[in-house]
């Protein structure tokens, strides 16, 4: 009965919380931006410039520039290829955890909330990165597959298609399942567990 | 617990590997992308004889407003992760085989739900087929593997309390 409900619960609550998010534009894809400007900046300073907010987009601007169909260092040709980014494939997981955790009615659910969007922070910022990763590969293609510390093409798709395509969904869950210990969901599904694993 | 996640990550992560590697691909996953689309168009045309298939796309033959249907809009991914937690809980291999069978014919009749839904919506208004196309449908598919995965839980644990039938 508390399944059903929590399902039931979620699902009417979905309207409001994905409005919610949705309003809120940026402000919880802001912190995953700052992250991924600073893990790529960082990392592959040859590649990334930086990357910054615009609108609801990450506005990731490069070091390799264009000049007449031909991909260049950006200082050889005179300009810099930037990529917009819709940081909303990553953080409407932050729209499916509320959900998730408001149908729960768990205690301390604010507290709980605060921690959830901090582990989804990082995970959005790695979905950014990834989204980027796959950007990269399609506009700039070999001079970035050949710039050091790339990782190969194949590495590039799985990770997008788990960071970006996966754990969106994924992660609200896992993270949920973790902060609903102790509840009377989690009694009634640690009973199914036990009878399910008992019949092994 | 340790144990389960241990196995899930595993089994997740190989399935992924394997699902993006050039000859499964060409040998399952493109084909069966295809079959979706048949089998999408297949459950229209009765109601809407305008519709074709061509390969994974699905098109209108009066609008010429065409979906197709690419990686992760297959429900391939959201079964991996159905399998990989069917295959991490302990429970006997036969129980194993009809969750994973069910659940992924459960996730794919969502799946073709979503194709179709899309379809109309993309023909109707751009961008609530954007919403439901990125944000909604997704958390859509992910909660049905769970409400799966959950009734599996229930179905072994009532399998185990019921009394076995009397021999003659």
């Amino acid at each position: 009965m508390l399944i059903r409900r929590q399902f039931v619960l979620t699902l009417a609550l979905m309207p409001i919380t994905f409005g919610i998010w949705y309003a809120a534009d940026a402000l919880f894809a802001g912190p995953a931006v700052w992250l991924c400007d600073l893990l790529l900046s960082s990392l592959y300073p040859d590649i990334v410039q930086g990357a910054g907010l615009q609108g609801a987009n990450m506005l990731l601007t490069t070091q390799f520039g264009e000049t007449n169909g031909q991909i260049l260092p950006a200082r050889e040709a005179g300009n810099q290829i930037a990529l917009e980014i819709n940081t909303r494939l990553v953080s409407y997981s932050v729209a499916f955890y509320a959900a998730l955790l408001t149908a729960s009615n768990l205690q301390e659910s604010i507290t709980k909330f605060c921690i959830g969007l901090f582990w989804l922070t990082g995970i959005m910022a790695f979905g950014l990165a990834s989204i980027a990763g796959k950007d990269l590969l399609l506009m700039v293609g070999t001079p970035f597959l050949s710039a050091p510390g790339v990782p190969p093409a194949d590495l590039l798709a799985v990770t997008y298609q788990f960071n970006v395509l996966l754990m969106p969904t994924l992660a609200p869950i896992c993270i949920w399942l973790w902060q609903l210990r102790g509840s009377p969901l989690w009694q009634t599904l640690e009973a199914d567990i036990k009878r399910a694993s008992a019949q092994r | 617990m340790t144990r389960f996640l241990f196995i899930f990550c595993t089994v997740l992560g190989s399935l992924f590997a394997i699902e993006m590697l050039k000859p499964v691909q060409e040998a399952v996953i493109q084909p069966f992308t295809g079959f979706l689309a048949a089998l999408s168009t297949a459950l229209i045309l009765p109601f809407d004889d305008t519709v074709i298939a061509q390969g994974r796309i699905l098109r209108d033959a009066a609008t010429g407003f065409a979906v197709s249907i690419e990686a992760g809009c297959n429900g391939v991914e959201a079964a991996i992760v159905l399998i990989a937690g069917i295959l991490a809980f302990p429970a006997s291999l036969r129980h194993k085989l009809v969750a994973i069978l069910a659940g992924f014919f459960f996730v794919q009749a969502l799946n073709v739900v979503r194709i179709i839904s899309l379809f109309y919506l993309g023909q109707w208004n751009y961008t609530v087929f954007e919403w439901f196309h990125l944000y909604l449908w997704p958390v859509l598919i992910m909660l049905d593997v769970l409400i799966v995965f959950a009734i599996y839980l229930q179905w072994l644990g009532k399998h185990h309390t019921q009394p076995e039938p009397d021999s003659c």
